[in-house]
């Protein structure tokens, strides 16, 4: 069962534990995650689920979208080189450990 | 949410801000013809993105659009004297011509060339269609003229009107790209209104409440395609081009004669709505002209001798709660134009869109507002020409269609979508 771990802006270090085919957002709500709210479900619409990912994860996380590459421009409040939307990073088996920032209250 | 300075960025057209460059490059509606009906006719005031211009036509029929103010002293020349060709400021006879050049300071000594040197600054002034158009950018780069098809077909094919509307330019575009909207807002319209009842799109767009968008880039703007269900195995398709930086055309309905509109800043809190109906193989019917002439349709009933839609701000938009009890108007404002206008200005000048949250059916907003973004960075940081100032890019049409389930729209329209004269529009 793959893990994922969520870093908090003070630092605080939460460990999930996700299934095959979740995404960084699914894992997230389902455990009350702060600062992931993925309000839009998934459909790519609403930026709620912006994430900052440490890079040794960027190569094995998949290519940002069309879509998703609109709403990193437009909709969060800092875009990084590493910025993906939760929901369009899926958890594989590969991504066991897989560690990402949640940005601050906008 | 979107960013606040994006925000900013997109709402601003004043001179200098890089919308307002944007929007310097195309052709922009600034009056109707109707409002200079005659040679030697009473002078306009015309405000568009913050600056503000006389327009006038002269003796000899020319228009002309120049700075309001008379380089003397600063008066306005909506009290000139239209007369032998110029404008005349009343307060010390200075002229000037359809370009700005001035004429004569009759109080100068006789061998004096001092009005030489006196310009005002104006535009050009160009009527297509029904519209009087002008361009407020480098005349270096100045582009062909619009080749929409509102403007293009037989007079007795074409209607137009326009309304002043107080918001932002921008949250009243977004409404024209979002077709989510029609099966609430319109709902009660959509089987009453002359100039919409009796298609069996209708029936489809109050059926299914969560249509799915699938946008498409083009070369000046976006297809917009809403996808409801239809029959089995398949689905209705509304396509809406945008044109960048403000035209849109809402998809047809049966025959009815086909509707758009331009929005087009004043300043960055009020603009004015451009509202047109065509059809591109017939005369509109006189009953379609006087329904539009009385706000039915996309149109407004108007302040008569001002473009103010009679149900504004001040009184509430006419406000009926029981109309809205009886669903006979979903929000209780009567009329399509001005249902949409309450909602718009509702939100405030210039909407704060760092507070909004968008879902799935605002993909074509999120489109627009990105292919703004872009189109704007590349101007200030390259020089590239937006999309929408070549005149090929205007000559789309909208579309509705019932298509197979396994039928890619883009591909499926992509003659219906582009203006084919002779043809009528393809519509269900």
């Amino acid at each position: 069962m793959p893990q994922v771990v969520y870093v908090d802006p003070s630092g605080f270090r939460r460990s999930v534990d996700a299934d095959a085919g979740d995404t960084v957002m699914t894992a997230a709500v389902r455990n009350g995650v702060p600062g992931i709210v993925g309000e839009c479900g998934g459909h790519i619409s609403c930026a709620t689920c912006h994430v900052w990912l440490r890079p040794e994860y960027v190569d094995l996380s998949g290519e940002i979208g069309d879509m998703e590459e609109d709403l990193l421009d437009l909709g969060v409040a800092e875009r990084r080189q590493t910025s993906r939307l939760g929901c369009q990073v899926v958890i594989t088996d590969e991504l066991d450990g897989l560690t990402v920032d949640v940005p601050p209250p906008a | 949410m979107l960013r606040p300075e994006i925000n900013e960025l997109l709402t601003e057209t004043g001179p200098g801000t890089p919308m307002g460059e944007l929007f310097r490059h195309y052709w922009l509606p600034a009056l109707l013809a109707e409002e200079l009906p005659e040679d030697d006719g009473a002078p306009v005031r015309v405000k568009i993105l913050s600056e503000r211009l006389i327009a006038f036509r002269d003796t000899s029929g020319r228009y002309g659009l120049m700075d309001e103010f008379c380089a003397h002293r600063g008066v306005s020349l909506w009290f000139a004297r239209n007369e032998e060709n110029g404008l005349r400021c009343p307060y010390h006879g200075w002229k000037y011509d359809v370009t700005g050049q001035c004429l004569e300071v009759p109080s100068e000594p006789e061998a004096s060339n001092f009005c030489a040197n006196v310009k005002l600054k104006s535009y050009p002034l160009v009527k297509v269609g029904d519209i009087l158009w002008t361009y407020l950018g480098d005349p270096e780069s100045q582009p062909p003229l619009p080749e929409y098809e509102f403007v293009h077909v037989p007079e007795s094919q074409t209607y137009t009107s326009k309304r002043w509307q107080e918001s932002n330019w921008l949250q009243a575009l977004e409404g024209g790209i979002d077709s989510s909207h029609v099966s609430f807002l319109h709902s009660g319209q959509l089987n009453t209104d002359p100039l919409f009842k009796g298609s069996r799109g209708n029936d489809y767009n109050k059926g299914d409440l969560k249509p799915y968008f699938e946008v498409t880039d083009t070369p000046g703007g976006l297809f917009i395609g809403a996808r409801r269900n239809a029959e089995e195995g398949h689905y209705y398709w509304r396509i809406t081009p945008w044109v960048m930086p403000s035209f849109t055309m809402v998809p047809p309905r049966a025959d009815h004669p086909v509707h758009g509109h331009i929005w087009v800043p004043i300043d960055d809190e009020n603009c004015w709505v451009y509202t047109f109906d065509y059809h591109p193989v017939r005369p509109l019917s006189d009953d379609e002209r006087s329904a539009m002439r009385a706000g039915h349709g996309v149109h407004s009933e108007n302040i008569p001798g001002t473009y103010r839609p009679m149900a504004n701000k001040d009184n509430d938009y006419l406000m009926d709660r029981e109309a809205q009890k009886r669903n006979e108007h979903y929000s209780g404002v009567k009329g399509i134009a001005i249902q949409d206008a309450s909602l718009q200005e509702s939100m405030g000048p210039i909407v704060d869109r760092t507070k909004e949250r968008l879902v799935a059916t605002d993909t074509g907003i999120i489109k627009a507002r990105q292919k703004l973004r872009k189109a704007v960075i590349a101007l200030t940081d390259d020089g590239v020409v937006p999309p929408g100032v070549d005149p090929e890019h205007h000559r789309v049409r909208s579309v509705s269609v019932v298509l197979p389930h396994d039928v890619a729209f883009m591909e499926a329209t992509a003659e219906d979508a582009s203006v084919r004269p002779g043809v009528a529009q393809t519509t269900v």
